[in-house]
């Protein structure tokens, strides 16, 4: 049957991407559908229960700037929250939290049960309606016709998925869930291209039967980071610690002795793995010198004993994974609650991909999140919001908005998987941003509040509250400004106290400010210094913004020089063949690409300046309608 | 698809080498400043202006006609300068160089042509010819880029960016991965890669400043008191006749350039009107042309009279010398002498007959920095002395900023940006790859 009304998005999949993506579509106005093969799933976290992290926070702090999700429930969820490298500098500063599962699903399907214009259904999606290479909606797995103008699809890992433990395995959703498998048949249909990555989970323990007292206990920061920018500590619930153990030289004996029956090196598993998050039979093989491997025990939430054993994540037989468990320290005794496996699903080559993360082979057709090679609740989340957001813009007929590179890490990402591809699930790292100075967690709101303002994502609330925020930085520097320190004014000890030495010449605040050993607290405290913002994240950001202005100033005169060819628009519809000069492999890069822009082609490896150069030529002799991007 | 005034790029628009005239070219934004930085005016448009290029210090590097092109009337379409002066290359590279410490760009090769069909000043049959340029020159470039990149350049360069991928990695992996045992700082190791990359790369500086010596060539003034035999030297070091040589005090009253190599290593020679208090308006005109020449030479010449020594008047003479350039003396006319030189420091030779010529050639070559390490030697261009500069100073930046690891990361990702436009590109997946071959990551 076909249901009888028309929606302006379906977002399939009820994920981290699929959840950001109905409610960022949602905001703006536009009817969404949300269809899941399982409400209760809504905003589960299927791997490690933790949120954020070094280059993944920064993203959980973009997606709450532009009004999103993740940041909100996590506030609410979250047991044990940290600052990740505190000791050094703001721009590598990330939060990270551990989360109740059980409190951040409930308060994911509270925000969307409770968000005006989306509408949630359950069924299984089993084809794409697709009309002259233009998506006009959904086939559910009872035939159910759902019509829309644009659809975002968040299939994660469901998408042909195989789960393996040992020499067993068998087709799978995340654990316990069905795979998509006809929908995986569908999309290859339409020829998109398709890829086969592998990621794992350690097994799940029972937390009674582990010895906490051998162990060496890791808390949460005091006082506790909070991850909203609308968010307060009061809304944290009770906080827990997590635990520190290691791997010994008998637990990787054991290993050794399973890996004839591991998939992952009988060849069973072709998907590949991500570097950076390895199964424990991997590292003990890569890195054999190691006679030790940290694990974490992190707490599942609350109302549950189950602990996550971060840092085992295992493919191998089962007897072999309690085996293992059972020979590491405080986990003599312990209990498997849930086998540990790794999973091998299809991802589409994101090179096929528009900077607005819609698909070019299909046009109203969406990808977001794992679906597109990545890995993590907050990549996904980021893609979803950036989806479903272009999806609403796309029904409403406005420009997609495709951050840049020095705008926001949701930049660099989409960027990076466009114009790089994936070889393994794609995870983010602040080393992958040039211009991590500037894409800092304590400016995202200020990098992106006003653009999710104005494209209708950011409610009146969070609006209000930042522009008081803004005003309040911007009246403050100007104070500092403006204020001038005279040396004949300025007592002798009070100059070595605050600046370390006195000064020769009138200084203003700000200057001083910027200088690498005085911070603004002692400042203040220089006679004639004036009244301090009494908001700290007031004083805080202008501080920052001091110290790194140099830098950032470098950076924007890169950016500026390079900004014409960034953003010029190359025809989609250009065959690299007819370009003279270049070489047969940037000929055939360049037509599997089809680069959006200039920027994006010259990031594309292999392709060289001297190939840029002969694009232009040819854009100037053939392509007259070429023009600057928006 | 205007694009005029991209940002500001410059070059030698002339042939490499001697020539009567030389001009750099600078097109793009920012002209009006560039010229009130060099000129004190921006020239009227289309007019040739005689005047002062004037050095940072506001010190005259050469005087030459100025020719200014308002966009859209000029040849790439955007504000366009010339700076037509003298053809000695030291003199152009002085003047390129005041171009590029305004924030002028290095142009690429085939920039300025490429922007004059961006916009618009050529037609499509021209177009395509410049396809070909640029196809040819970009194949040249990349054929004479593998030629300085082979051997010793080669594994200078290599050898430096292994080091320094292997610092950035130590720095990376602590940023990205605290919590993986890494975050042990291991400073001796940090600080052990960092001092060796920063002399590796002063030596490679060294080394490429050879090759630029070996390519660009050295500077040298040759002056004296008139009829000391100046102008026969120089004969002599050419091996034909250049100068006017008579017997009358202050023959030559211009400066006159000449180019001989010694051991493949190219000299301009300056030779220059004798150095004398004088009447004669014409003679004094030439000698302060013989001061501004001395002021940017590598090397002084000081031609003495065997048979008369260093007289008071030659130590006036000396004095007036910048003390920064190094100066060699050398006694003429030995030929005169009844028996042995005296005791006085400095050559000597005989341009007449040819005595201690040999002797004069080698000093000349160690007193301009030649180390005659050929082997070691690898032909650099202006680009990579400019990129291992850049990179240089960054690295010398990080070196400052070791305790704030963010900023020290960002200069090293400069140093290796200016290094990647010499070797090639090296992205940040390429250095995480680094980090997991060589670190465990797994939380």
């Amino acid at each position: 049957m076909k249901f009888p009304d028309v929606f302006d998005v379906i977002v399939v999949g009820g994920g981290h991407a699929g959840t950001e993506a109905a409610l960022a579509s949602a905001r703006t106005g536009c009817k969404t559908l949300l269809l899941t093969h399982n409400i209760e799933t809504l905003g589960q976290m299927s791997c490690n229960p933790s949120i954020g992290g070094i280059g993944k926070g920064h993203l959980v702090k973009e997606v709450d700037a532009l009004g999103g999700a993740m940041a909100t429930a996590t506030d609410i969820g979250g047991i044990q929250f940290r600052t990740l490298n505190s000791s050094k500098g703001f721009a590598v500063r990330a939060t990270r939290a551990q989360a109740d599962r059980m409190l951040y699903k409930q308060a994911i399907r509270t925000l969307l049960e409770n968000q005006p214009n989306l509408w949630l259904f359950q069924q299984a999606v089993d084809d794409l309606l697709v009309e002259q290479e233009r998506v006009t909606g959904v086939v559910t797995q009872l035939g159910l016709r759902f019509k829309a103008k644009s659809v975002v699809l968040t299939a994660g890992t469901f998408l042909s998925g195989l789960i393996h433990v040992g020499q067993a395995n068998y087709q799978a959703g995340r654990a316990g869930d069905p795979p998509s498998i006809s929908l995986a048949h569908r999309l290859r249909e339409l020829q998109l291209p398709v890829g086969r990555l592998k990621t794992g989970t350690p097994p799940r323990i029972d937390g009674r039967t582990i010895d906490y007292s051998v162990l060496q206990e890791q808390a949460g920061d005091t006082p506790i980071p909070v991850f909203s920018f609308m968010g307060n500590a009061a809304q944290h619930p009770r906080q827990l610690p997590c635990w520190i153990t290691e791997t010994s030289e008998r637990t990787h004996d054991i290993i050794r002795g399973g890996l004839d029956r591991s998939p992952l090196f009988t060849g069973v598993i072709e998907g590949v793995g991500p570097r950076y998050c390895p199964s424990i039979e991997d590292k003990i093989t890569r890195f054999a010198d190691k006679t030790s491997h940290q694990i974490f025990l992190e707490p599942e939430g609350l109302t549950t004993h189950e602990v996550y054993p971060n840092g085992i994540s295992t493919s191998l037989p089962f007897d072999v994974q309690l085996e293992l468990v059972r020979s590491i320290k405080g986990m003599e005794n312990a209990h498997i609650l849930r086998p540990g496996y790794a999973i091998e699903y299809d991802y589409f080559n994101p090179c096929g991909l528009k900077s607005s993360l819609e698909t070019k082979s299909i046009a109203g057709l969406f990808f977001a999140g794992q679906i597109n090679g990545t890995t993590g609740y907050e990549e996904a989340a980021a893609q979803g919001l950036l989806a479903g957001l272009n999806a609403s813009l796309q029904v409403r007929e406005m420009d997609a908005w495709c951050p840049r590179r020095d705008e926001a890490y949701l930049g660099v990402l989409v960027d990076d998987l466009i114009t790089q591809g994936v070889s393994e699930p794609y995870r983010m790292f602040t080393s992958r941003a040039e211009y991590r100075l500037q894409l800092r967690e304590d400016n995202a709101d200020l990098r992106l509040t006003e653009t999710g303002r104005k494209l209708g994502i950011v409610d009146d609330a969070r609006w209000q509250a930042f522009e008081k925020k803004r005003e309040a930085i911007a009246a403050e520097e100007e104070r500092l400004r403006r204020t001038w320190v005279n040396p004949r004014m300025l007592p002798d000890e009070d100059a070595q106290r605050v600046l370390g030495k006195s000064i020769e010449r009138e200084y203003s605040l700000y200057e001083l400010l910027r200088r690498p050993a005085v911070n603004y607290a002692s400042l203040m405290t220089l006679p004639g210094a004036g009244v301090a913002a009494d908001d700290e994240k007031v004083s805080e950001q202008v501080e920052i913004q001091a110290k790194y202005q140099g830098y950032i100033d470098r950076q924007h005169e890169e950016i500026k020089s390079a900004e014409h060819h960034e953003a010029l628009r190359l025809p989609g519809n250009l065959d690299y063949r007819e370009v003279r000069g270049l070489s047969i492999e940037a000929q055939q890069k360049l037509n599997q690409h089809k680069p959006e822009t200039m920027g994006q082609a010259a990031r594309i490896s292999g392709i060289t300046p001297a190939a840029i150069s002969l694009l232009q030529v040819h854009l100037k002799r053939g392509f007259r309608d070429a023009q600057p991007a928006k | 698809m205007s694009r005029q005034n991209a940002d500001a790029i410059a070059a030698i628009a002339t042939a490499q080498g001697r020539g009567g005239v030389g001009v750099v070219r600078i097109s793009g934004a920012g002209i009006n400043s560039i010229a009130m930085a060099i000129l004190g005016k921006l020239p009227v448009p289309r007019h040739a202006t005689y005047g002062d290029f004037l050095d940072t210090n506001g010190e005259v590097i050469d005087q030459g006609i100025a020719l200014y092109f308002a966009a859209p009337h000029s040849y790439t379409g955007e504000d366009v300068l010339e700076l037509q002066g003298h053809g000695g290359s030291a003199v152009l590279h002085l003047l390129l160089q005041r171009c590029l410490s305004l924030g002028v760009r290095l142009a690429e090769p085939g920039e300025f042509t490429r922007r004059a069909y961006l916009n618009d000043k050529m037609d499509l049959a021209q177009a395509e010819s410049v396809a070909d340029l640029i196809e040819a020159s970009t194949t040249e470039a990349a054929r004479s880029a593998m030629r300085s990149l082979q051997g010793d350049f080669s594994s200078a360069i290599n050898g430096l960016v292994d080091d320094l991928i292997r610092l950035r990695m130590l720095v990376e992996a602590m940023l990205d991965f605290p919590e993986e045992d890494i975050d042990v700082a291991d400073s001796s190791l940090r600080d052990n890669l960092l001092k060796k990359i920063q002399i590796r790369l002063e030596q490679t500086l060294v080394t490429a400043k050879q090759g630029s010596l070996l390519r660009e060539g050295a500077h040298i003034a040759l002056v004296g008191r008139p009829n000391v035999g100046k102008s026969s030297l120089l004969n002599r070091l050419a091996g034909e006749e250049v100068a006017l040589v008579s017997d009358v005090p202050g023959t030559t009253r211009d400066v006159i350039r000449q180019a001989i190599q010694i051991r493949g290593v190219p000299l301009h020679i300056m030779d220059t009107a004798g150095l004398r208090v004088s009447q004669d308006e014409v003679e004094n005109m030439g000698m302060a042309r013989t001061h501004q020449t001395v002021r940017r030479a590598d090397l002084i010449l000081l031609l003495l009279d065997a048979t008369r020594g260093c007289s008071a008047e030659d130590t006036e003479i000396i004095s007036s010398f910048p003390s920064e350039i190094p100066l060699l003396r050398v006694f003429n006319k030995v030929d005169l002498l009844p028996d042995q030189a005296p005791g006085a420091e400095g050559i000597f030779i005989s341009a007449k007959s040819g005595a201690g010529i040999d002797e004069l050639r080698e000093a000349m070559l160690k007193l301009i920095g030649w180390q005659n390490q050929e082997s070691g030697t690898f032909i650099a261009r202006e680009r990579h002395l400019l990129a291992l500069n850049l990179a240089h100073d960054h690295l010398e930046q990080a070196g400052m900023l070791l305790n704030q690891p963010e900023l020290f990361a960002e200069e090293l990702r400069l140093t290796q940006q200016a290094l990647n436009s010499i070797i090639g590109k090296f992205t940040a997946d390429d250095l995480l790859g680094e980090i997991f071959s060589r670190f465990c990551i797994g939380k």
